[in-house]
């Protein structure tokens, strides 16, 4: 009889009733084993971990509700149909009949995914946290050439650009971009759209390296359900701030691949619209859809706009458009919003044509920076006299105006993570910017803050009492921190909770000290109590004197042997990744403290 | 045109005729064949002789030139070249010879001259093939088209051509042929031609035809087959067309049978009969979560785990990080050495300026591990342990309110010159006694640390023990197979009468010569040292006294070889008696304690602890320790709990009324623990080990049986040395003060007070 039998008749029961293994779960379906990938990746089915592995520790467990949840699929049978129809012109194609085979490529069985986006995420909150990973996809494949032979066509990677953009215009547009990153893997973005945190990487605008073993169906699949999902979303965001969707671009810009300047200007003309005429936009066909929501919405700024009409001058569209534009964005916006807003308002950009326009196009808007650049469609030309900074990214710029900073495109990714108007010194055209820094990155609880960050954090404190920063700040006035702590700038709050956390820490480490020494002063004293009647041991007794640190050492090892051996190895193991931090931050010292040296000696 | 095709057919018959030359199988020619055969060469001689030919009857001509071909048949093959020569060579003279016959305008060999030319320009195979076989060498043999096998067992191979059998040559041998074709430098270009029996050397233009071949080109090398086409139909003089019919009507008028099929389709279109495809369209996209009220309904399945977020990047990963973050060559280096795994995925690079950056190679493959991880691994959703390490560590009381505890070296001991094994205390706490490697019993006095008295046994000391009877300060020790009981010359008068007469034996060994035992020990008076000693038959490593004094155990240690049996043998010293323990033993023993207050005795055994009841002579308790061996045991004075240590330095704490299992393993040592002992009043107990410290712990065990005992660790002891390995070798408590004694290895015994 074998170690688990069960009497024939009743019934399995556990882990082993409610978790199956893959192939079981294949052979359950009838599927094989790329539909059943290709199901599980649209369903958003996963493998989970049993706490007993009946089968084994090498297999893969489903649960079985889940392969119940797949079976009940529709798509299931479209799926089969599909490999009929497959077949079939399979056999087209063998027998050289091409005319059948397109025919019966066209007649394939077609399936829509919305369905499933909305079982997935039933509300939008949920498919905004998971949307990290679809625009990461979304923007690699917009960075792909379309391949033949692995089925990435031209259609795909344009869709994929289209989506991109859309999801770039519409954060520019409502100014919910945080933090940005350029790494050696791409440009992260950070956004955050309702409260939720989005994190997506688009890769550099260069011809992307593809190797061998990579299987593009499986990403492929996933890239059909993230466009989808990411329309959809798209779709939400832009009927939320009234704009139709999808976007009709102009097709000059388009066709000048300006996409993201092309939508910008859609926004603009399709919020003017509403604003200016409510009743006419609500009534008119098209744009029914909208019509509900804008109504609710508008009534407020309708009213506003009935009280500012009457002080300005009635001629003045433009100017009106704009202030209801603004006092109607200000309500809902928080202050986060407010503050990326204004951090490049009354400044006005353009970008050379080495540096990545792109990027830079979606970020110095999201920002209220006005941008143009060096082509055909472009707003402003480079001989503008408002101009206050030029992005350029050569080796030198030969011919310089005076008016304007000439800057390398990383100051403007320092300011907006650093959200002050940083020194443009050390950015000039030619010069070796300075350190890159992750905005990502709690610098306190690494251990270790780069000197860079302590310089920006400095500049921060400095610009808070400033409140409106200067960008022709000299770089020496903030660099030294003795003449701003002069000036009394840093933050009195701020100084206040340095200063308590100080005194915690010294309380802390007085007590702990203190606690050494009388342990220490109670070993001495026992072994000098009894020394009075001894002659021959006087040496003996200091020899024995521990020292501190073999103190501390006897006192952790023996609350260790009393552990169990569960909580012990955990401790070992939280120790071990507090010394793997902490050697990490000693070599990132050591090094420093040897570049330094090297820069001393040279 | 003709000539063209004249040219064409004649190439291609040479290479017929050239692969039949490689195979050497000729065929029989067809008869016309044979003429042509006939006529050629003769035509390359001379007209007058073509004529002359022809003339002749067909039947005589061939038989003529029968006799020709064979006389030809000893000039060897002959070449491409010339071949090709005597071919342009023929067709010129055919052409001369048709000229010649007009221009002497017989009849009869102008007929033959248009015959000629119609075979030639004719695509008949034999005809060609006899064509380029004209001055061929014909096979000796005559057998024709048959298989060769029915000569095998014959002695000739065929017949010559005036029907004389032709004899199979010698045949060499292999090792022969083999070196005649190692020194043969021409040996590559010989063939053996099996139909004629001879060996065959081809010549340097027939291997060149056969590399070309080979090569898949034309096998003459000054054929072009990209020769320039040449048109010899003429266009432009059609001045008719082929046809004069005039076009019929029903060019002009639309096709009624197409008509009808036009209606027929129009009316099945407007039934609805045939559809059109629809060109595909996009899914539209609409506004999916409109209404967010009906969406709080929860689906039935299971609960989403959503996947966790890609870890966001650091500084390293910057296209400019700061220069520290960037390793050195040396530091890329030694990543080379580093495991697979071990190696950094990602090496931080600097890059001047953004223009600069390079397209990340792993972008792609990232994205698409990433998709992996999101289908392929199980998800569970785990709490993030984020605890404070100290709230680990186990609420344990103060160690101040556990006071007063050993803590720190008070005294020591100095006098033994090598390590000392053992210490025992007398039970009034005045007195220590100490055995060591260096052959010496000394016995201390406590509070000055003064050597009271040495014996000199010659060889090293495993064990001493104090007699537990205040009143008999008698000491026993093992030295090697001897356990000498040794009087310290203590205690007053009256006490050192008593035991003068108690360790006196009359009657040297031998007391019951029936029972084995005696050959397990016997009694000696041992004048030098004034004692008693008692020999075994092995080394014994460990003496132990009965709580009342008379009785003493001690244990041989025991091998596979030893009937183990006898390991542990009971000594009673008023009646001078040895026997052995009367219950079967089970596993090799290491130690033996008594139980400090009743008639129960334990035995260590390298895994287990076995209590037995010594008045009913029984097992009563197997402990189960779990070690890996055990190295030493001590019983509560309670006598309820019983602490063992083991050799891979784990102290393990039994309840004897919880259960045979350890109530509390405590991993203390990282090498073997060599002693454990409990403390007789305080609720102390030690352990010390290889690693020269000891420890001293808190052991409360209470009265209630619901409460479990109450075990701190309280101190680390140090100040050993190590030496050769060892540490500390043995520890005992003070009777009544908390007080440890430790014999060091380095020949040192330490009193540590609180």
């Amino acid at each position: 009889m074998g170690k688990h039998y069960r009497p024939p008749g009743k019934k399995k029961e556990g882990n082993a009733a409610r978790y199956i293994t893959r192939s079981q779960a294949v052979k359950h379906l009838q599927v094989n084993l790329p539909l059943f990938r290709k199901l599980c990746i649209l369903k958003g089915v996963f493998p989970r971990e049993p706490k007993k592995k009946v089968k084994g520790n090498h297999h893969t467990y489903y649960h079985l509700k889940d392969i119940a949840f797949l079976q009940h699929e529709p798509l299931l049978e479209t799926f089969r149909e599909t490999r009929v129809y497959e077949k079939k012109i399979k056999k087209a194609k063998a027998k050289k009949n091409e005319e059948r085979a397109k025919r019966l490529e066209t007649q394939k069985p077609n399936y829509k995914l919305d369905r499933l986006i909305r079982e997935r995420y039933p509300k939008f909150i949920d498919a905004l946290r998971d949307l990290d990973d679809c625009l990461t996809m979304v923007h690699l494949f917009a960075a792909l050439p379309a391949l033949e032979r692995e089925k990435v066509e031209v259609k795909r990677v344009h869709n994929c650009r289209r989506l991109s953009h859309e999801w770039q215009a519409y954060i520019s547009r409502t100014h919910k971009l945080r933090k940005v990153f350029v790494s050696v893997k791409g440009i992260y973005y950070q956004a955050e759209v309702q409260g939720q945190k989005i994190t997506w990487l688009t890769p550099h605008a260069l011809q992307q390296v593809l190797t061998d073993d990579i299987d593009f169906n499986v990403m492929l699949t996933y890239l059909e359900f993230n466009e989808t999902l990411l329309a959809f979303v798209n779709c939400h965001l832009y009927h939320s701030i009234n704009v139709k969707y999808p976007p009709i671009l102009d097709p000059r810009l388009e066709a000048l691949a300006a996409d993201l300047y092309a939508l910008s200007r859609w926004f603009a003309a399709s919020t003017r619209a509403p604003l200016v005429d409510p009743q006419a936009s609500s009534l008119s066909g098209s744009e029914q859809g909208q019509g509900q929501n804008k109504e609710t919405s508008l009534e407020e700024s309708e009213l506003r706009l009935a009280q500012l009409q009457q002080q300005l001058p009635s001629n003045e569209p433009g100017a009106l458009m704009r202030l209801v534009e603004d006092v109607a964005g200000e309500d809902e916006e928080d202050e986060d919003t407010k503050e990326c807003k204004k951090l490049f308002r009354n400044m006005k950009f353009f970008l050379s044509r080495e540096v990545p326009r792109e990027s830079l196009l979606f970020v110095i808007p999201a920002f209220g920076g006005m941008v143009s650049w060096e082509g055909d469609g472009a707003p402003y030309d480079e001989n503008d006299d408002d101009i206050t900074h030029q992005i350029v990214d050569r080796p030198s710029q030969t011919r310089k105006i005076l008016s304007r900073d000439y800057v390398q495109p990383q100051w403007i990714y320092d300011c907006l993570n650093a959200r002050i108007i940083l020194p443009t010194e050390g950015y000039l055209v030619g010069r070796v910017p300075p350190p890159h820094l992750s905005p990502f990155v709690d610098n306190d609880a690494e251990g270790y803050v780069p000197d860079y960050a302590e310089t920006i954090k400095r500049l921060q404190a400095a610009a808070k009492n400033q409140l409106l920063p200067l960008p022709g700040v000299g770089r020496e006035d903030l660099e030294d921190p003795q003449s701003l702590l002069a000036e009394g700038v840093i933050d009195r709050a701020e100084a206040n909770e340095a200063a308590e956390r100080k005194r915690q820490i010294m309380t802390l480490r007085k007590q702990y000290e203190d606690e050494i020494k009388i342990e220490l002063q109670g070993a001495s004293y026992s072994s000098a109590a009894p020394n009075q009647t001894s002659a021959e041991d006087m040496e003996v007794g200091e020899e024995s004197l521990p020292d501190l640190q073999q103190v501390a050492e006897d006192t952790t090892s023996m609350s260790k042997v009393m552990m169990p051996r569960k909580k012990r190895g955990l401790l070992e193991a939280i120790m071990k990744g507090k010394q793997r931090k902490r050697d990490q931050v000693n070599l990132l010292k050591e090094r420093k403290k040897k570049i330094e040296e090297r820069q001393k000696s040279k | 045109m003709v000539r063209a095709g004249k040219e064409k057919e004649k190439e291609s018959s040479v290479a017929k005729s050239e692969k039949l030359k490689m195979k050497k199988t000729k065929d029989l020619k067809p008869l016309e064949a044979q003429l042509q055969e006939l006529d050629t060469p003769t035509l390359s001689d001379s007209d007058s002789d073509s004529g002359s030919d022809s003339d002749s009857g067909s039947g005589s001509g061939s038989e003529s030139d029968y006799d020709d071909f064979s006389e030809d048949d000893g000039s060897e093959s002959e070449d491409y070249e010339s071949l090709r020569d005597s071919e342009t060579g023929r067709t010129d003279s055919s052409q001369d010879e048709g000229d010649v016959d007009t221009g002497d305008n017989d009849g009869l060999a102008n007929d033959r001259s248009n015959e000629e030319q119609s075979e030639s320009t004719d695509v008949h195979p034999g005809v060609e093939e006899s064509d380029s076989s004209e001055d061929e060498v014909a096979p000796r043999n005559t057998i024709g088209d048959v298989p060769l096998e029915w000569y095998r067992d014959e002695k000739h191979i065929g017949y010559d051509i005036t029907g004389k059998k032709i004899k199979k040559k010698e045949r060499e041998d292999k090792l022969q042929s083999f070196l005649a074709s190692a020194d043969d430098s021409k040996n590559w270009r010989k063939i053996n031609d099996e139909y004629n029996d001879e060996v065959v050397e081809l010549t340097k233009e027939e291997t060149k035809l056969i590399r070309r071949m080979l090569a898949g080109k034309a096998p003459h090398a000054d054929f072009d087959p990209y020769a320039p086409y040449v048109d010899w139909f003429k266009w432009d003089d059609a001045k008719h067309p082929l046809s004069n019919a005039p076009e019929p009507k029903r060019r002009f008028i639309p096709s009624k049978w197409e008509h009808k099929k036009v209606v027929a389709y129009r009316r099945a279109i407007r039934k609805g009969l045939i559809k059109f495809d629809k060109p595909k369209e996009e899914p539209p996209v609409y506004l999916l979560w409109g209404d967010e009220s009906n969406s709080t309904e929860k689906s039935g399945h299971l609960a989403y785990i959503p996947a966790p977020k890609p870890k966001l990047p650091g500084h390293e990963e910057s296209y400019n990080p700061s220069s520290e973050y960037i390793p050195t060559q040396e530091e890329i280096n030694s990543y080379q050495l580093m495991y697979e795994e071990d190696r950094p995925k990602f090496i931080p690079k600097s890059f001047t300026s953004m223009r600069n950056i390079p397209a990340y190679e792993n972008a792609v493959k990232e994205s698409f591990e990433r998709c992996l991880d999101l289908y392929l691994c199980p998800r569970v959703r785990k709490k993030r342990i984020n605890i404070d390490p100290e709230s680990l560590k186990p609420k344990l009381p103060s160690r101040k309110d556990l006071r007063p505890y050993p803590t720190s070296c008070y005294l020591e001991y100095r006098g033994h010159t090598d390590a000392v094994l053992s210490v025992s205390v007398e039970t009034s706490g005045q007195w220590i006694a100490s055995g060591s490697m260096d052959g010496t019993v000394r016995v201390w006095e406590v509070e000055t640390g003064r050597c009271l008295r040495v014996w000199n046994v010659d060889e090293a000391v495993r064990c001493v023990a104090w007699n537990p009877v205040r009143e008999l300060p008698i000491l026993a020790a093992a030295v090697g197979p001897d356990v000498f009981i040794l009087n310290t010359g203590l205690g007053n008068e009256e006490e050192q009468e008593r035991i003068r007469e108690l360790i006196n034996v009359k009657t040297t060994t031998s007391p019951d010569d029936s029972d084995n035992t005696a050959s397990i020990a016997s009694w000696h008076q041992d004048d030098k040292h004034g004692g008693i000693r008692l020999r075994h038959f092995k080394s014994v490593s460990s003496v132990e006294w009965h709580r009342k004094g008379d009785y003493l155990s001690t244990v041989m240690p025991a091998d596979i070889l030893f009937q183990h049996y006898l390991a542990i043998v009971v000594h009673q010293i008023s009646k001078k008696l040895t026997q052995r323990i009367p219950f079967k033993l089970h596993g090799l023993p290491v130690t033996s304690v008594f139980h400090p207050t009743r008639s129960i005795f334990f035995i260590a055994t390298k895994k287990n602890v076995r209590v037995y009841e010594l008045v009913k002579q029984k097992l009563i308790k197997k402990l189960e320790t779990g070690l890996r061996e055990v190295s030493s045991i001590a019983i509560h004075p309670a006598g309820d709990n019983v602490i063992v240590g083991s050799r891979e330095g784990k102290l393990c704490w039994f309840d004897m009324d919880l259960s045979s299992q350890p109530y509390r393993t405590l991993k203390c040592h990282p090498k073997d623990i060599t002693s454990v002992a409990f403390h007789r009043s305080y609720p102390l107990f030690a352990s010390c080990s290889d690693d020269c410290t000891a420890y001293v712990f808190h052991g409360t065990v209470y009265s209630d049986l619901n409460q479990n005992p109450l075990i701190v660790p309280l101190e680390i002891l140090r100040g050993h040395k190590s030496s050769n390995g060892r540490g500390v070798m043995d520890c005992k408590f003070h009777p009544r003060q908390p007080w440890l004694f430790t014999a060091g290895a380095d020949s040192v015994i330490k009193l540590y007070c609180h």
